[in-house]
């Protein structure tokens, strides 16, 4: 057990190591190295996506929300799916999700889960995911809206719902979060071009500013698309390192080791932050809120 | 019975050579190019592809596959009728316990599969996994086989298997919003039907664009999926049996053979489009129900085929004149494959979004079951590579 100890400790260094490097190589790319301002009346949260395995990463992860959180009071966390891999029963809940963000939870931070493909639909019922049981829901902190969509299909209802929601949404910032991205250069999903024919326009015409996704285990931020941001965290469990092809596209991105995004929104910015397993911010940055058309 | 010999092509036997695209249509290839064109566009021009193909998809999937299912069903009818091909119950049995078998298999291989991988998102959409093409097994089976019992034994096990697919799938139309009306709808169209049967009229054309439309308004209204609204007004249509040849010429001209010469082509046609909006897949889309519908269709299905013959004969039900267990095993394979049927009943019931591609991509891959037919006849030396 001892020689396992040592491999866990070894591949601790190694990472810290390679999220060193990045921070240094991907510097540059991010938007000035704003920080967050943490300001007292602002809305701040949290994003993590694909990180319900239960393993020691999802865990270095948790332990790093809290630590944030101690700076950085996000009062909750948006999940982008796959909340939950492997086999989904009762004790699966406390072992991949009531255990790692145990001391979030017990700190009072709610967090709001969208599906992914590896998720059991019925876990849309399990009280901590505050999904109210359904596929698709919208909610209000602040002066932001989130709708949250269940991308494994989009079927003429969630298509109908979405629009009709956003079309009466009057909160100045809109942010629409799901599992599958409709923009991303990682090479093993990519970027979902039927899904985004779908939703895209909807997005445009009700003038969504932030979508985030999951599913490539990765963190990428694209540059903007048709007046949207786009981000990819899909890596705060699971990592496909080395994943992502940067293409034109692409304005920031980190796939050596786990993380999860810090996210501050004022009136007229959203500063976000992505962190690294081990604690590194390796990207950040300020948006603008577009003025309405 | 009257002759219009010139206004319809001869019999094959009676014909050197055919055009290209008259071979295209007879054997059913135009839907495998349409795939074709459609994974290689996808794949290089994904934006390009699905900007063009996803507007057209209701008019092919949900109106011009109304059309395909109509020439489906009057096959069915005709071979049902006194003197047709199923008009015995003896026939049907063992079809029937095969096809029963061959679900049952598949069902059981994809939800075992599923449950493994714990991915229950993927659950419902079993009946994909059951599915079978028809024309690549019948023309698989043909160049192993030919002039076999096996043929009509395959065909009736391809029927009766997607028969199974039809009951489960048209209920599951993604529609948004089921009105009322639908029923009276229908039976107002079927009433014209008989109406129109009772005072004796011949031509397609009044059944089809008067009764057709109306019952595929009921079908959409009602939520079931409308390119099946044709199947309850085609049995009114005159008939006469037939031996069961699906992709034969039709031997007359009466009223439904002559939609059948009207249509084929045209039905091809839509085929070709339904290839085209449909099998357009990003590779990289492959996942879970890739596998799933892969393993339920090439290896449950054949498994489970084998097993319920096997169980009847056991029963005392006979196998067809001049079939063999090996023979019974190429068979098995060749119906593997779902491809059309597997692809339309993936559109049916999953809406756009990755897993609709993951499911589609396992559906094309089941083409593969024909080169496992190709295969287990040359190692069990069957029919062509007999000995």
């Amino acid at each position: 057990m001892a020689n396992l100890s040592e491999w866990h400790s070894l591949r601790r260094l190694a990472a810290a190591l390679l999220g060193f490097v990045a921070l240094v190589v991907l510097r540059p790319a991010a938007q000035g190295g704003v920080r967050l301002p943490v300001r007292p009346d602002s809305f701040k949260f949290a994003v993590i996506g694909d990180n319900g395995t239960g393993d020691r990463p999802q865990f270095d992860v948790a332990q790093q929300m809290v630590a944030a959180r101690r700076r950085f009071p996000f009062e909750l966390v948006i999940m982008l799916g796959d909340n939950m891999y492997g086999r989904q029963q009762p004790q699966d809940f406390v072992d991949k999700f009531e255990r790692p963000y145990a001391a979030l939870l017990q700190a009072g931070v709610r967090f709001f889960a969208s599906l992914g493909n590896h998720d059991d639909p019925n876990n849309r019922l399990y009280k901590n995911f505050n999904m109210d049981g359904q596929r698709f829901y919208t909610y209000t902190r602040k002066n932001v809206q989130f709708f949250v969509l269940d991308s494994n299909q989009i079927d003429p209802r969630q298509h109908a719902w979405l629009e009709q929601a956003l079309s009466q949404s009057q909160q100045e910032w809109k942010i629409c979060y799901f599992h599958h991205p409709i923009y991303s250069n990682a090479r093993r999903h990519g970027s979902d071009i039927a899904l985004r024919l779908t939703l895209e326009p909807l997005f445009t015409k009700h003038g969504v500013n932030v979508v985030f996704s999951g599913h490539d285990h990765t963190y990428e931020r694209l540059k903007l698309q048709k007046g949207i941001e786009y981000f990819v965290e899909g890596a705060s469990g699971q990592l496909r390192r080395g994943d992502i092809r940067p293409s034109e596209t692409t304005a920031a991105y980190f796939d050596q080791d786990q993380s999860f995004m810090l996210v501050e929104v004022t009136n007229d910015e959203m500063f976000f932050e992505a962190v690294s397993r081990t604690g590194t911010v390796v990207d950040s940055g300020v948006i603008q809120r577009r003025p309405r058309t | 019975m009257k002759s219009h010999a010139a206004a319809h092509p001869l019999p094959r036997s009676h014909t050197q050579r055919r055009s290209l695209p008259a071979t295209l249509v007879d054997r059913f290839l135009l839907l495998p190019i349409g795939a074709v064109i459609a994974l290689i566009w996808a794949n290089t021009a994904p934006e390009s592809y699905f900007q063009v193909t996803l507007p057209m998809a209701f008019v092919v999937n949900e109106i011009g596959m109304a059309f395909f299912f109509a020439l489906i069903t009057q096959e069915v009818v005709e071979a049902l009728m006194p003197g047709g091909a199923l008009h015995s119950w003896r026939r049907w049995s063992l079809a029937l316990v095969a096809a029963a078998g061959g679900v049952i298999g598949a069902a059981v291989m994809y939800f075992g599969y599923l449950n493994v991988k714990h991915e229950a998102l993927l659950l419902p959409y079993w009946p994909i996994a059951g599915a079978i093409d028809m024309a690549v097994a019948y023309y698989t089976l043909k160049m192993i086989l030919p002039r076999s019992g096996a043929l009509p034994f395959l065909l009736l096990l391809g029927i009766t298997t997607n028969i199974f697919g039809i009951i489960e799938v048209a209920p599951r139309f993604q529609v948004l919003n089921v009105y009322p009306g639908g029923v009276t709808l229908l039976v107002g169209a079927l009433g014209l039907a008989t109406l129109l049967r009772a005072v004796g009229v011949r031509a397609f054309w009044p059944y089809l664009a008067v009764c057709g439309t109306m019952s595929w308004f009921a079908f959409y209204r009602e939520g079931l999926h409308p390119a099946f609204a044709l199947v309850p007004i085609v049995p009114f249509l005159p008939h006469e049996p037939r031996r069961l040849d699906l992709f034969a010429d039709p031997p007359d001209d009466d009223a439904t053979h002559h939609f059948e010469h009207e249509w084929n082509t045209t039905v091809q046609c839509i085929l070709f489009l339904f290839g085209l909006v449909n099998a357009g897949v990003v590779l990289q889309g492959y996942g879970t129900g890739t596998w799933a519908v892969m393993l339920a269709a090439l290896v449950g299905r054949p498994l489970g085929i084998l097993a319920a013959v096997g169980a009847a004969v056991a029963a005392g039900l006979h196998l067809p004149r001049g079939l063999g267990w090996r023979h019974l095993v190429v068979l098995a394979l060749a119906s593997s494959t779902g491809f059309t049927f597997a692809l339309f009943f993936a559109t049916g019931i999953i809406s756009v979004g990755p897993m609709r591609a993951q499911v589609t991509l396992g559906a094309l891959a089941t083409a593969l079951g024909s080169l496992l037919a190709f295969g287990a006849a040359r190692l069990l030396r069957v029919g062509r590579f007999a000995p």
